[in-house]
């Protein structure tokens, strides 16, 4: 009695095998201009275009930064400055989902709270450094409440606009199979959310390593915020380089793993824009 | 009213398998008034049908004619201004259990595999999911689905994921299918096989189908009766009786009875215009 009719069951068969086309080498076009760039750096102060004071060339960077990770003092700064993003980062992606889930769920509460959200979105964060530093003191304490306060806001606007874009069809269905409002949050709403929330999280996550630096810089003893400062006004910009290199590749590695978690966790997902 | 439509109207259905069966759906006075901005809009005035067991009754209308309105007042999903709806006797005051809905479009979640998306009301109302997987995977091969239970909705065509639609519905036995364009978005192809496929499997368990189109042959070829509905405010306009015999077969458009009854049905759309 199956009428599964051969028209639409074709089209789920989907070609997997489909000739390639020949792609373009995408990634040795990346890795040339790469190249172009390390050599423009080691050329341009050794050829006297750039002072070396200045801009010192790439291969002293590489000496300095090696120098630098070497350092027996190091891993305190690179471990504090670590310490104050993951913290911040975590806090302030739990202040986010949760108030977001909070506004969008209780539309008075968005109501009412809307303009203070906009009003504080409005504010350069980095003008609270200062002050979280004279509140809270040299110690991390003060760059891991400058991390969230700059971070949480991404996942908080991300997590209200995914929950308040789930399909009015999708919730109809819900309510035609008597769904509590909670079972809809979790079953549909929740997930349906997740891909939007991911991309404020991956904001989040490089706004705090900005969050835990201005610190940093406000005022600290520890960490690569105030190493980063002290190389620069001891003039040792191949270090101050070094420490640049150290902060990309924590603001990197992060990404990576945020982007990993994101592929695995929202596997349905048909957009390829991330 | 001509007298045309009139001697149709709730005349014994002729070849209807529901003849002589009790109510199942009992709509009076129903009138729907949304309250946009700065006016009223009147989507439904003054409705009333009856709809018997077993029946396959479809409302045709042009767009903004309320019957999709009526459709959802009918499930419960909304409420009425004035008027009531009774299903069993019972006034309809939320979506029913012994109810199933089906939207124009599949409305799957993507992250759930082709089964889990039919297990899902089974999750929802709490109900014994190892017991409903046997019965999900049967209906899903009754629709022809059997090979594709973990797939995920993407990589199935419109209409596959249409069938997994109809498999969440009918793996509930419901008594009464209110379906709201459910084949609207597939290709003419389709849409005809799952027409056929829907006449068979409702009959076969015995469900009440209201059944929502614009297609006027769509409508003629599957139904019992056609509630014929006018636009601003809506309301009906005629009802037809297809007295085609069953079970119905894609030969039967081509008889001169079914041509006649389409157009008595466009006659009635033309007229209120």
């Amino acid at each position: 009695m199956s009428v599964a009719s051969s028209a639409d069951t074709a089209a789920a068969v989907r070609p997997a095998a489909r000739v390639k086309k020949a792609e373009p080498p995408y990634r040795l076009y990346t890795l040339l201009i790469f190249a172009l760039v390390i050599g423009v750096w080691e050329l341009a102060p050794r050829l006297g275009l750039v002072n070396e004071i200045i801009v010192p060339r790439f291969s002293k960077v590489a000496v300095a930064f090696y120098g630098l990770v070497t350092q027996p003092f190091f891993p305190v700064h690179l471990f504090t400055t670590l310490g104050e993003i993951v913290a911040g980062f975590a806090i302030g992606v739990t202040i986010g989902l949760t108030l977001g889930i909070l506004l969008a769920v209780f539309p008075v509460a968005k109501r009412v709270t809307y303009p203070f959200v906009v009003g504080f979105q409005a504010t350069p964060k980095v003008v609270f450094a200062p002050l979280f530093v004279a509140w809270l003191g040299f110690g991390m304490s003060s760059k891991v409440v400058m991390a969230v306060v700059i971070s949480f806001f991404p996942v908080l606007i991300n997590t209200l606009v995914g929950l308040e874009s789930v399909p009015e069809n999708a919730k109809m269905l819900m309510r035609s199979i008597r769904a509590t409002r909670f079972q809809t949050f979790i079953k549909v709403s929740l997930p349906h959310a997740l891909p939007i929330i991911f991309a404020g999280i991956k904001a989040a996550l490089t706004f705090s390593v900005i969050g835990a630096i201005v610190g940093e810089f406000v005022g600290a003893s520890k960490g690569l915020g105030y190493l980063l400062d002290l190389y620069n006004y001891q003039l040792r910009i191949d270090r101050v380089f070094a420490v640049i290199v150290v902060l990309a590749s924590i603001g990197a590695g992060g990404y990576f793993l945020v982007e990993y978690l994101d592929r695995k966790l929202i596997f349905w997902r048909e957009d390829q824009a991330r | 009213m001509s007298s045309a439509v009139l001697s149709k109207v709730d005349a014994p259905a002729g070849a209807s398998r529901s003849e002589g069966a009790a109510a199942i759906v009992q709509v009076r006075g129903l009138s729907k008034i949304f309250h946009l901005d700065e006016r009223d809009v009147v989507a439904l005035e003054g409705v009333d049908v009856t709809i018997r067991e077993r029946e396959f009754v479809s409302f045709v209308g042009r767009s903004g004619c309320g019957k999709s309105t009526l459709l959802n007042i009918i499930a419960g999903l909304l409420d009425a201004s004035t008027g009531t709806v009774e299903i069993a006797g019972q006034p309809v005051i939320e979506p029913s259990k012994h109810v199933g809905f089906m939207f124009q479009a599949p409305v799957l979640l993507p992250w759930r595999t082709v089964e889990s998306n039919v297990l899902l009301p089974a999750e929802v109302m709490g109900l014994d999911v190892a017991a409903v997987r046997e019965k999900a995977r049967s209906v899903l091969a009754t629709v022809g689905l059997g090979d594709f239970l973990t797939a995920y909705p993407k990589q199935l065509s419109g209409g596959m994921q249409q069938r997994v639609a109809l498999a969440r519905v009918l793996t509930y036995e419901p008594k009464l299918l209110l379906m709201d364009e459910p084949f609207g978005a597939l290709d003419e192809f389709t849409r005809e096989a799952m027409n056929l496929e829907l006449l068979r499997l409702a009959e076969t368990a015995g469900i009440t189908v209201i059944f929502v189109t614009h297609n006027i042959s769509e409508a003629v070829f599957m139904s019992d009766r056609v509630v014929v509905m006018t636009p601003r405010p809506g309301k009906v306009a005629g009802i037809v009786d297809i007295p085609l015999p069953r079970p119905r077969e894609i030969a039967v458009m081509q008889q001169p009875a079914f041509t006649g009854l389409s157009f008595d049905i466009r006659n009635i759309l033309g007229r209120e215009q």
